[in-house]
């Protein structure tokens, strides 16, 4: 589903932020990335997601050599793969609903469809009475729940988990996590990025484990060993 | 799918200009005031006009004839000015005429209408008026009376008391109208930065959620279309708002401009008479104004 092979990235003056990483997750997995702040996990998802180009190496996503996609194609990567925030980047001056619904409309979706699939969606959530409140009047936990939303409302083949339990408390991330298990079992690969050891060990998953723009360790059924 | 796409781009453009009322409020209250600077110029342009107009159309040349010159000779010399291409209008006034004027303009003078009244006749010859279509004209309607021919008919000529006082008239209107034209390329330049800084500012406090679309999928036509239409509203408001406020103003002005002027002129019938000219250009200019200057701050933002 995902294979990186001898990705380097480095940004300017001299941060080598990656550096020769291969991996390859296959379709269905869960996979944790795991390691320190700088270890270059963030830049994994941002890669992924077309935010920023490698300098060298391969990325293919479903078949799909993202290595050098053009400005043109990064909207129809990124309606393919589900990217949930640590901030959640809900957009301020939407309702849940509309949040949601963004996802599908910038895809040309239709009215009716839209109306039919994004309360499908709140509903695996559990966000389905409050559609129509603003991000300000949601909490952490909720807030992650409509970036999950978004994130499946394409019925994405991967979700990107970056930190989405970084701005939570305990029990809220545990029902996030819990979530995107859930997601998982559907068939959806999930990629999660996190420093929180407790999740990791947890989860009884495949964890990758990152150091100093490396892979140090890539385990199948691993713990959170830094 | 492309109505469809038109029609959601209005819907949140809509939903965002009411969503951020006070940023759209603020956006709507800088664009109406440098709308109202261009048309408090357009104005002034017009006042001025008018004034010089004004005092334009009390220079004429007067052409005293002597006594005895038949009033026939005196129509042919009209007839030869009027075919001048430079000539406006020549108005003949005939002794009598001129006399009954003489007596109106100095009724309150006991002396002159005693003295008038001791002289046998008529002491006034005929006249003749000439109006010039342009200041620069009177030179060549002097050549035409300067005719060899007239000299021996002509008493007296009132241009060559108005001749510094044309060549004044002249000096300055020209200036007024390079100093208005001054002043209005540097006010439109000031507009432009304001509404351009405006709606850039406008667009930065979107800078967040311009980054968010891109990482949901959306491209650049799709997320650049609501922010440009919601600019475009903010642009047509300040239109609207301005124009109310314009018309107050003028309507208020009107009366002490009359009386401070000397000179009949209806600020608001000018603005009424000009109002396509006027109003749609400001609103075609700040349309494109607007699309421009959202598209420049928009595609910063956009590479995410």
């Amino acid at each position: 589903m995902i294979r990186l092979v001898k990705v380097t990235k480095k940004f300017p003056p001299q941060t080598i932020a990656l550096k020769d990483v291969s991996l390859h997750i296959e379709p269905g997995e869960f996979v944790s990335i795991v390691g320190q702040s700088g270890s270059g996990k963030t830049t994994i998802v941002r890669l992924l997601i077309a935010e920023i180009r490698p300098d060298a190496g391969k990325i293919i996503i479903g078949g799909w050599d993202i290595t050098d996609i053009k400005n043109r194609q990064i909207p129809a990567l990124r309606r393919q793969i589900g990217v949930v925030f640590q901030d959640f980047k809900l957009l301020p001056k939407k309702t849940v609903f509309e949040n949601v619904a963004f996802a599908l409309q910038v895809s040309g979706n239709t009215k009716s469809r839209i109306h039919k699939i994004v309360p499908q969606v709140l509903k695996i959530v559990g966000l389905e009475d409050k559609t129509d409140r603003y991000p300000n009047q949601l909490s952490g936990g909720e807030k992650q729940r409509v970036s999950i939303a978004r994130a499946l409302i394409h019925r994405p083949k991967v979700l990107l988990a970056d930190e989405p339990t970084g701005n939570l408390d305990a029990l809220t991330s545990k029902d996030i996590i819990n979530l995107l298990l859930k997601i998982n079992d559907f068939g959806t690969t999930v990629v999660l990025v996190t420093h929180d050891k407790e999740i990791v060990n947890s989860l009884k998953k495949r964890v990758i484990t990152l150091d100093d723009g490396r892979v140090s360790q890539d385990q199948k059924v691993g713990k959170y060993v830094i | 799918m492309f109505l469809a796409a038109i029609h959601r781009s209005i819907i949140f453009a809509l939903q965002s200009f009411w969503r951020n009322i006070w940023l759209s409020l603020a956006t709507i209250f800088i664009i109406a005031l440098a709308f109202l600077s261009i048309n408090f110029l357009v104005a002034l342009n017009a006042i001025s006009d008018s004034a010089i107009a004004a005092v334009k159309d009390k220079i004429d040349v007067s052409v005293y004839f002597k006594r005895d010159v038949k009033e026939s000779k005196i129509a042919e010399i009209k007839s030869h000015l009027e075919t001048l291409s430079q000539a406006k209008s020549v108005a003949y006034f005939s002794p009598d005429d001129n006399l009954a004027q003489f007596k109106a303009r100095h009724q309150s003078d006991q002396i002159i209408q005693e003295t008038l009244t001791e002289l046998a006749g008529n002491p006034l010859g005929a006249t003749l008026v000439i109006k010039a279509k342009e200041l620069a004209d009177y030179p060549e309607i002097l050549k035409a009376i300067d005719n060899p021919a007239y000299t021996e008919l002509i008493e007296n000529k009132s241009y060559d008391d108005h001749q510094l006082v044309i060549s004044r008239i002249n000096s300055i209107t020209d200036n007024i109208r390079k100093g208005g034209l001054i002043i209005s390329l540097i006010f439109v330049v000031i507009a432009v930065l304001i509404v351009f800084n405006t709606v850039r500012i406008a667009i930065f406090t979107h800078q967040n959620e311009i980054g968010i679309m891109k990482l949901v999928g959306a491209n650049n036509w799709f997320i650049r279309a609501p922010f440009i239409l919601e600019n475009v509203i903010s642009g047509l408001v300040a239109c609207v708002v301005a124009t109310i406020v314009i018309y107050g103003i003028l309507s208020f002005l009107q009366p002490h401009l009359t009386a401070f002027f000397g000179f009949d002129f209806n600020i608001s019938k000018y603005f009424n008479d000009n109002f396509i000219k006027i109003f749609a250009s400001e609103l075609i200019g700040i349309t494109v104004l607007n699309v421009i200057s959202s598209s420049l701050a928009l595609t910063k933002y956009l590479k995410v």
